[in-house]
């Protein structure tokens, strides 16, 4: 990470690489179903409700995974296959909805809760798991940020490479949420999940400044419109959320 | 095999979401913990709160003996059968 104040407090640029991806979302589970996507962006036809199938987990160790928990170790696992143990950055601004609002229902049923739902709806609940069926007990992380969880974890992701990790995975996943919460989510137009592995390396950089005053925020999350930059084979990615605009570039 | 091992067989493959499973799959003496089924100390609240809701008991989860009640699914049977009696 290059600090370079110049009379603010703000880090400036930070740069990484990234050695490979694997994306997630219902219909899109491969390279060559994401770029035909990317060639007319727009809602994903697959069935909504498609789970994805981790079957390189055995039943016993998959059979209480959420849809979110699927997703993640989806695409995750490939990009650490046959890799040295590595941090893993988990970032998701919804998380778990779907069991928070199960158990919510049952309490106010005043039923008892059902203590896997209860086990497995904390934040950090997925990156332990990843951690216990990996067999990897590097640092994990879980952030819940907001539109920009993508930025916020690259930073953390940065920050792990700057101490001296070779590797970091970083996981950005958002399911649908249920539906009495629908009326005030409207950022995850279907369920995704992105995994980028990063190294330390000048292939990209990234920056934070203050938006322009004629800034708009991006059609997509923060993490498809990386990804549409990724596919395309563009060399700037540009996501606005609130104060800050976002900058990502890849250098020649 | 009685119809209420059976239906705690339906019972725990519901209940922990033990996918592509029949009760034909659990045999009734099978342990239901460690080497056995392979249920973990999750399986063993969830399941203890599946046979309270399924079968209007209560299962006092301090008692000694309720561990030994949960060994396998005839004992499970046998102990769910006297409670629903007393």
């Amino acid at each position: 990470m290059d600090a370079r104040t110049g009379g603010n407090e703000r880090f400036d640029v930070i740069q990484f690489s990234i050695d490979q991806w694997r994306a997630w979302a219902p219909g899109l589970d491969d390279a060559d179903a994401w770029t035909r996507w990317s060639l007319a962006p727009g809602c994903v036809g697959g069935d909504p409700a498609a789970v994805p199938a981790v079957d390189f987990l055995p039943a016993m160790q998959r059979r209480r995974m959420s849809r979110l928990a699927r997703m993640t170790f989806q695409v995750a696992w490939p990009l650490a296959e046959g890799q040295a143990p590595m941090p893993m950055v988990f970032a998701s601004r919804h998380g778990e909805t779907p069991r928070t609002f199960a158990l919510l229902s049952e309490l106010a049923e005043r039923q008892p809760l059902s203590p896997t739902q209860f086990s497995l709806s904390v934040h950090n609940a997925i990156i332990g798991l990843w951690s216990i069926l990996r067999g990897d007990d590097s640092e994990m992380t879980a952030i819940a940020a907001e539109g920009d969880g993508l930025e916020h974890a690259l930073l953390e992701a940065a920050g792990l490479l700057a101490e001296g990790e070779p590797q970091v995975l970083l996981v950005i996943a958002e399911d649908r949420p249920p539906e009495a919460y629908a009326p005030w989510i409207d950022d995850v137009p279907f369920p995704y999940a992105v995994a980028l592995r990063l190294r330390r390396g000048a292939q990209w950089t990234l920056t934070c400044d203050t938006p322009s005053a004629d800034a708009t925020a991006c059609r997509w999350p923060h993490a498809l419109n990386f990804l549409l930059t990724l596919l395309q084979g563009g060399s700037l990615c540009s996501n606005h959320w609130k104060s800050r605009e976002w900058t990502w570039r890849r250098n020649p | 095999m009685s119809q209420l091992e059976t239906d705690i067989k339906n019972l725990i493959i519901e209940a922990l979401g033990l996918e592509d499973m029949g009760p034909d799959d659990i045999d009734s003496e099978q342990p239901l913990f460690g080497d056995g089924l392979g249920l973990d100390s999750v399986d063993a609240l969830e399941l203890g709160l599946a046979i309270q809701k399924r079968f209007g008991i209560k299962i006092d989860a301090e008692a000694k003996d309720t561990r030994t009640h949960f060994a396998n699914v005839a004992r499970l049977a046998a102990y769910v059968s006297a409670s629903k009696a007393a």
